[in-house]
């Protein structure tokens, strides 16, 4: 490591001040701080400081993330392969474990590349541009993107859906930190909106146009049951499992509750919001469930759980410390209503079959709002305690 | 009657390096200094010069604003030195010590009245150890304080704290050996208590962690003693002030240290004001951390000699200026929000502990990506903090835990940033430390943008930087939390 060591300090001049590639600073610094963990010092305050940084919080995030997105991969061949029929279509028999796997990573792959290449060169621009170090925040959403469209979106709009969500949904306001809206949520409902076509109906869900056949249609549960199904085809234990058709790493809840398990051990994500998004959503299948004016409102509420983006929006994305309330009684409520909106649009909305997307969307748009209710509260008792004091004095 | 009180939420962290229960030889130092950057809000001016001699209690420098409030002499000498920073900034006035030693002294008669009394101490220079809250500053003699509150125990990182030494007994016995004039302190305390409760019309808060029965003698009617157990910063007097009675806009407070009450204590019981007290020198880095009695502003490249001839840290910060090339920082106070002197610096005025701790300008390969077995963290993002999750809500009176817990994994601490700056990603852990009826993010944010009528609604007049050392520390974006907050209260202090 010494002699690796002595490299960086080597070449560091020239991406510095005054160096023949001062233009790269930023993305030298943070390949060099990918590398080593800076040797910055305090100055004065607290002299000691937590071991814990912006890069390790994120990179725990993406290792929670790895559960759901291997099972991903794998669902994808499993979907493309199997379910679709295929594989036997092509060459006889059924595909085995590790060649739906390897499908799944091929197709996954290029996802990855595209949303880190394009993403990541925005952020190193706008850093060099800010003299900025280059934030962290873009490994998480960099990751989450691909992992929550559909396998076959084209990859030009990925990109351009990528570059959406960086630009408008976060560097315009100032960078990580700064922005109030989920990027990767932004990525996911620009894709939604200006290609609709690509982004919905039930044959985006597998990979299967590859082989040049037409595929038999795999209809994700949600899709099912916007269409007036009774129960979703795949069975509970199927989609707890995850071995349905969906966004290419959110149709399984055991490997999202893995890394629920992961974020909270960690004390990375908060159990507040993540609870009370579970807790609304069931309220309102309930709710649903006392009605039953149609079949959807008959299905039990703990469908809502394992159908579509639930799980994965309540454990990756409602927990986001950037954009969701930053208060503990502004987490419940927030979390609360995202529950609520997501099966009341999943329910009530005859146009888009998913509502946790647009769920967190809106709430992000109201966390600010409740955390000021919240922290009005607490003015209020400050202000009483304040007057009283006063008035306590006078009458002495 | 003894109020009890639960702080629940903070962190103890588990920095190696606390003083063992004895006392060094006494050790004759020669150098004393005051620096004026101690006091919040004092600006200096000169009253002696280079070569002037000095007796103990005469004022080195007195405050522009408020004539009344002087710093002076802690022993008979001569002014060695005047030292300037920048823009010729004061940072210190050096007093070399005279053989001889006269205290400063007055008629205890004369100090029986609230108005002889604050004459008197203002006069020997006692009165600059009496801050107020909100603001941190030297109390205004002039003012007539709601309530004054006194902290018996420190909960800080490796604290110098009678009441939380590991072994008490001992603690006391070795006081006793040593310094036989402190054998006293508990008389002197009571009487330093009863003075302090002459000069407010409220009540005097005394907060103990309840292990030591501290003071003997009659005490005042408006004297209240309250228990307080729980984690850092169950001991800082602004997490007690807060559990107590907060502090309103326009209410001012007053504080004492517990050393300072006893030299009070002393002053009106013999009529001699001498500033001396037990400095406890701990850290990591320490070769030997232990007791020493001392008096106030002694210089600490006196006070440390062998402390820091460990081969492990051959290299010393001589300045302030000079950390970043040296191989131990010299911190006067504690290690979250002490001051870093240097080793040509003296002990702070307010200061019973030297923290002295290994400079972190090291790289780490990958450290991020490390499993992290030697790193403390609040979150339990390293393995440190699956493996052992003891800390977390470490019973600190509880000795046998405490070891249990230390025996487990010794964590390597340094003053390495461990990372990088960041805009400020709140994950709520700040709430986690913070023990107070205030949202520290929404106030810190407040600070930042300088939105001097949303600070006071949320709070800021109940704060003073220490309280958000925990947040500092916990922080992984790594902001100078309580610089943001000196800041603000410095600039609301000028609004006035």
């Amino acid at each position: 490591m010494n002699g690796l060591r002595r490299y960086i300090d080597k070449i560091k001049p020239t991406f510095s001040e005054g160096g023949k590639l001062a233009w790269l600073q930023s993305t030298f610094e943070a390949f060099e701080t990918f590398l080593f963990t800076p040797n910055t010092v305090t100055k004065r305050g607290s002299h000691i400081r937590d071991a814990v940084d912006m890069k390790r919080s994120m990179i725990t995030v993406v290792i929670a993330l790895m559960p759901a997105l291997l099972f991903g991969m794998w669902n994808i061949g499993w979907q493309s392969l199997v379910v679709s029929g295929q594989w036997s279509v092509v060459s006889g028999p059924q595909a085995g474990f590790w060649l739906c796997f390897v499908f799944g990573l091929v197709r996954m792959l290029p996802l990855i590349a595209v949303s880190y290449i394009v993403g990541l060169s925005i952020e190193f621009a706008f850093a060099q541009v800010r003299h900025h170090e280059v934030n962290e925040g873009f490994l998480v959403t960099g990751l989450i993107i691909p992992m929550i469209v559909p396998v076959t979106t084209p990859l030009w709009q990925l990109a351009l859906a990528v570059a959406f969500a960086v630009v408008i949904g976060k560097e315009v306001f100032g960078g990580t930190g700064m922005n109030f809206l989920n990027p990767a949520l932004v990525a996911r409902a620009f894709l939604f909106f200006a290609y609709p076509t690509h982004m919905s109906g039930d044959s985006v869900w597998t990979a299967a146009k590859w082989w040049g056949t037409d595929a038999i249609a795999g209809a994700t549960p949600l899709g099912e049951m916007m269409g007036g199904g009774i129960r979703p085809t795949a069975s509970l234990i199927d989609m707890f499992l995850g071995t349905t058709a969906g966004s290419t790493c959110e149709t399984s809840t055991v490997a999202i509750l893995i890394g629920a398990l992961i974020l909270l051990g960690s004390g990375i994500a908060s159990w507040r919001t993540m609870l009370s998004v579970v807790i609304g959503g069931g309220v309102m299948g309930i709710v649903f469930n006392l009605i039953g004016a149609n079949s959807y409102m008959q299905m039990p509420f703990y469908y809502h759980y394992v159908m579509g983006g639930f799980m994965f929006g309540a454990v990756f994305m409602a927990t986001d410390p950037v954009t969701s309330a930053q208060t503990n009684a502004g987490k419940w409520i927030y979390g609360l209503l995202i529950g609520v909106f997501a099966v009341l649009l999943r329910v009530g909305n005859p146009a888009y079959p998913e509502g946790m997307m647009l769920s967190i969307l809106l709430m992000n748009c109201f966390a600010p709002l409740i955390d000021h209710c919240v922290v009005a509260v607490n003015i209020k008792r400050r202000k009483k305690r304040w007057v009283r004091a006063r008035t306590g004095q006078s009458v002495e | 009657m003894v109020e009890k009180i639960k702080i629940h939420k903070g962190l103890d962290i588990p920095l190696g390096g606390a003083a063992e229960p004895r006392f060094a030889d006494r050790r004759d130092i020669a150098l004393y200094g005051i620096m004026p950057e101690d006091f919040v809000g004092f600006t200096p001016r000169l009253e002696v010069h280079e070569g002037d001699h000095v007796m103990c209690g005469q004022p080195l420098m007195s405050d522009k604003n408020n004539p009344r409030i002087r710093l002076t002499s802690p022993v008979c000498g001569t002014v060695k030195e005047v030292r300037r920073g920048e823009r010729r900034a004061i940072t210190a006035v050096v007093v070399e010590k005279d053989e001889v030693q006269q205290p400063w002294k007055c008629d205890t008669e004369s100090i029986k009245t609230r108005e002889g009394l604050i004459e008197a101490m203002t006069d020997c220079g006692l009165w600059a150890m009496m801050r107020q809250r909100p603001f941190g500053t030297i109390a205004n003699p002039n003012d007539k304080p709601r309530d004054i509150f006194i902290s018996f125990f420190d909960t800080a990182p490796l604290a110098p704290c009678p009441e939380r030494a590991i072994n008490v007994s001992c603690l006391e016995r070795a006081i006793n050996v040593s310094c036989p004039e402190m054998a006293n302190n508990r008389q002197w305390l009571a009487a330093g208590l009863n003075a302090l409760a002459m000069l407010t019309e409220g009540m005097v808060h005394v907060c103990v962690s309840g292990q030591w029965s501290v003071v003997s003698g009659q005490l005042a009617d408006n004297i209240i003693f309250h228990e307080v157990t729980g984690p850092h910063p169950a001991g800082n007097i602004g997490t007690q002030i807060a559990a107590i009675a907060p502090i309103n806009k326009g209410e001012k407070v007053w504080t004492m240290n517990r050393q300072d009450v006893a030299t009070l204590g002393r002053l009106v019981t013999t009529g001699e004001y001498v500033p001396e007290r037990y400095v406890a020198v701990t850290g990591p880095a320490a070769a030997h951390p232990q007791y020493y009695h001392i008096t106030a502003g002694a210089s600490l490249g006196e006070l440390l000699k062998g402390q820091l001839s460990s081969a492990n840290y051959p290299k010393l910060a001589l300045s302030s200026q000079q950390l970043a090339v040296s191989g131990t920082r010299v911190i006067s106070g504690n290690v979250l929000s002490g001051r870093a002197v240097g080793v040509d610096g003296f002990v702070g005025a307010y200061d019973s502990q030297v923290t002295l701790i290994e400079e972190g300008d090291c790289y780490d390969f990958m450290g991020w990506l490390m499993p992290g077995l030697k790193k403390h963290s609040f979150s339990r993002t390293f393995l440190s903090g699956v493996l052992n999750r003891s800390d977390r809500n470490m019973v600190t009176s509880d000795q046998t835990q405490v070891t249990h817990h230390r025996s487990l994994i010794t964590y390597k601490f340094n003053t390495n940033l461990h990372g990088g700056e960041r805009p400020l990603v709140f994950s709520g852990d700040f709430e986690r430390v913070f023990p107070f009826d205030i949202y520290p993010t929404q106030l810190i944010k407040a600070a930042i943008v300088g939105d001097i009528e949303l600070m006071e609604k949320l709070g800021i007049y109940e704060v003073e930087p220490e309280d958000f050392s925990l947040c500092e520390y916990i922080d992984p974006s790594k902001t100078e939390i309580q610089s943001i907050i000196r800041g603000a209260l410095e600039k609301l202090r000028n609004e006035f």
